[in-house]
């Protein structure tokens, strides 16, 4: 079944049956119904792939995350996707697994695939990359730092210096000094600036930052439990530890729990994220508070507002979000307002 | 009577306040069927959350409500705001985030989807730190700032009572190119607590609105009129009938913004402040806010410029029949007995205090020397 036999049945033109599917609100009444039985009685579905072509919009944009099974992520997918839903758009997800590669293949099928823009989650793509997909008038929005510098494309993210920097200074003012950090491997940029945050606090009290202090990790909660065991064995073990995202501080509760170390007693910590386990282990995680829905909703609002204006507006904005310290119990901290406020 | 509010011809001062008897376009038309001079849409923000429950309590003076927001999400409100800009009336859109580039991205959009005017809701008491935004005139004058370079309508900004300097935020909206400001939002409150049950009456903080704040507005509107050269100010906090939207015109309010009392009475009660508004200036002879706006202010003194004259209680008719004791027990310098039907005034041990006329429900009371 096709376009034409709808036409000819109906003794309409293919333009009008086209008016019909597409700008309804062009086409008299009377005419549209008549077409509209004729498409129901032959049962006619457009062929949206060819619709596509002719209008320049596939209605389809695509999703680069780094790790489907990071919690984070997801929540940034379900805002990106409850926008584009409204939109009449379908999200295509895409999974980079932390791997330039397999991101480089996944925006390939994108671009070749013609999605009317594509989000790009704290992405391990390079400029040229990005500006590879631009080129070819598909916009990008970042959300979360990308590795390489880009330019020239509305960005998303949250202040993850300044962020990390006032939950170490929570972890200074409530009494600790030797505070370790376990940081993931990815994505890069965002945790080296978690790093950085956790140092500029150290140093600010002028407490001495330890090489073994350092750790290195796998973003998962595998990771959080490696680096958290080897915090346990130093000779000096810390007395808290603020990782840099809440699943390694899962993992390092667990090596904490298996070794009998009490938290926070023994040692105390804070992560970063807030997703929504966080608030169930025992003892409830503090943490910073990424909004990470609203990142993937405010995302996706940038790029329908290239797409809608087909680039008229918004090419080089940044939006950043606020971050907040959730205080709850893992960092040793009695008063509950924080908690509240 | 009209007024002009931030440019905005209004056809008279009132506004019906954001809130969620605003919460789409067909609710704000009503309030301007009702005839308000315009009318403020619920807060929009980026991320429309679920709604707790229950969120609103009132205890018969007060309200306390905790965290009103939209739940429709942005791309919704252009919808609503078609319907809202269907026919004539002024729509100011309340929008709140917590950054400046946040902010400024939902002005631009309220802007695109036929706004007059933008409020910033920077100033609400709950889920934010212990210290609200709006108690930050530095943060506040980054905020307006970077709404004031995005938008080409008028920006206002919402200030709060909780914050330690009023004025001082005032200045810093004026400096950042912000228009007016609106004062004030509800202060945070825990409303009561079960004492059976240990309860508190709402699960966390909330705002406080209503009658019982409106002393704490005019305060409020009255510093920023005496502190802040030509800044315009919308009047709010516990308006219920036109004399509580003049007095906040006479304190130096070119507007009102009337919440708590639609939120209990319905939309009626705007068709009823505007109606006696009109009557009471038609009666006067008063065509304009502006002829009356800040009349009140000159007669606030200091302490140094109040004339110290030597009055105390008189009575013109000692009997006194009701079963009513309210003056005795309220004169704490013990100048007031009472006999049978006889009120006995000692004007030798009464300090002029005044207490006595306020209390006495036949207004026996008033001071003279």
């Amino acid at each position: 079944m096709n376009i034409k036999e709808v036409a000819k049945k109906a003794g309409v033109s293919v333009a009008t049956v086209s008016r019909v599917l597409n700008h309804p609100e062009s086409v008299a009444p009377d005419t549209k119904q008549r077409i509209l039985d004729v498409i129901q009685e032959l049962e006619y579905t457009p062929n949206w792939f060819a619709r596509g072509l002719n209008f320049n919009k596939t209605d389809t944009i695509g999703l680069l995350i780094p790790n489907i099974l990071n919690p984070s992520y997801m929540e940034i997918a379900k805002g990106v996707e409850d926008v584009s839903h409204q939109k009449g758009c379908n999200t295509l997800l895409c999974n980079g697994e932390n791997a330039v590669e397999k991101e480089r293949k996944y925006v390939d099928v994108l671009v070749k695939r013609r999605v009317d823009g594509i989000v790009l989650v704290s992405s391990l793509l390079e400029s040229e990359d990005v500006e590879n997909i631009t080129k070819q008038g598909i916009p990008v929005v970042l959300i979360g730092e990308n590795r390489g510098d880009v330019r020239g494309v509305p960005i998303v993210r949250i202040d993850c210096e300044g962020a990390s920097y006032k939950a170490v200074r929570h972890l200074i003012d409530i009494g600790y000094k030797d505070i370790a950090i376990i940081f993931g491997s990815t994505p890069e940029k965002e945790n080296r600036r978690k790093l950085d945050g956790y140092r500029q606090a150290l140093a600010e009290e002028g407490i001495t930052e330890w090489e073994e202090y350092l750790q290195e990790a796998p973003n998962t909660i595998e990771g959080g439990y490696i680096a958290g065991k080897r915090l346990i064995d130093l000779k000096h073990r810390p007395r808290a530890i603020f990782t840099s995202s809440d699943l390694l501080a899962f993992g390092a509760i667990d090596a904490m729990k298996d070794h009998g170390v009490k938290v926070p007693d023994e040692v105390a910590f804070v992560g970063f994220d807030n997703i929504r386990m966080s608030n169930l282990i025992e003892p409830k995680l503090t943490t910073v508070e990424k909004p990470m829905h609203k990142m993937g909703v405010v995302g996706a609002r940038l790029l329908f507002d290239i797409i809608d204006t087909k680039g008229d507006e918004i090419i080089n904005r940044e939006i950043l979000l606020q971050s907040k310290l959730k205080i709850r119990k893992s960092c040793g901290h009695r008063e509950r307002i924080g908690e509240i406020f | 009577m009209k007024t002009e509010f931030m440019g905005l011809k209004l056809k008279n001062p009132v506004v019906v306040a954001a809130g969620p008897w605003n919460r789409d376009g067909r609710s704000i038309r009503q309030g301007l069927a009702a005839g308000a001079g315009a009318v403020i849409t619920e807060t929009i923000v980026s991320d429309a959350l679920i709604d707790v429950r229950p969120r609103i309590a009132y205890n018969g003076l007060g309200a306390q409500n905790i965290r009103l927001y939209s739940d429709i999400q942005v791309e919704g409100w252009q919808r609503e705001m078609d319907i809202a800009k269907s026919k004539d009336g002024v729509v100011i859109a309340s929008v709140s985030a917590h950054t400046p580039s946040e902010l400024a991205y939902l002005a631009m959009k309220m802007e695109k989807f036929g706004a007059d005017a933008i409020e910033l809701g920077i100033s609400s008491p709950m889920g934010e730190s212990l210290e609200v935004v709006a108690s930050d005139a530095e943060r506040v004058f980054q905020m307006t700032r970077e709404v004031v370079r995005s938008v080409k309508i008028p920006v206002m900004v919402k200030l709060s009572q909780n914050a330690t300097n009023i004025s001082k935020v005032a200045k810093a909206v004026k400096s950042a190119g912000g228009a007016g400001v609106s004062a004030i939002n509800t202060v945070r409150c825990i409303l009561g607590v079960d004492v059976e049950t240990a309860e508190p009456t709402l699960s966390t903080y909330g705002g406080y609105s209503g009658a019982p704040i409106r002393p704490l507005g005019l305060a409020s509107v009255a510093t920023i009129a005496q502190t802040v050269d030509d800044i315009q100010i919308c009047g709010i906090g516990g308006i219920e009938d036109y004399k509580n939207a003049l007095e906040y015109i006479m304190l130096g309010a070119s507007a009102v913004q009337v919440g708590t009392s639609v939120m209990i009475n319905g939309f009626d009660r705007i068709l009823e402040i505007v109606g006696d508004l009109e009557k009471w200036a038609e009666k006067k002879g008063i065509k304009e806010v502006k002829h009356i706006r800040g009349m009140a202010l000159k007669n606030l003194k200091s302490f140094e410029e109040i004339k110290i004259e030597p009055v105390v209680s008189r009575i013109d008719n000692p009997v006194c029949h009701a079963e009513c004791v309210a003056c005795v027990k309220a004169c704490i310098y013990g100048a007031i007995q009472k006999e049978g039907d006889k009120i006995i005034l000692d004007t030798e041990k009464c300090t002029g205090c005044g207490l006595c006329t306020f209390v006495c429900p036949d207004k026996k009371f008033k001071l003279d020397w």
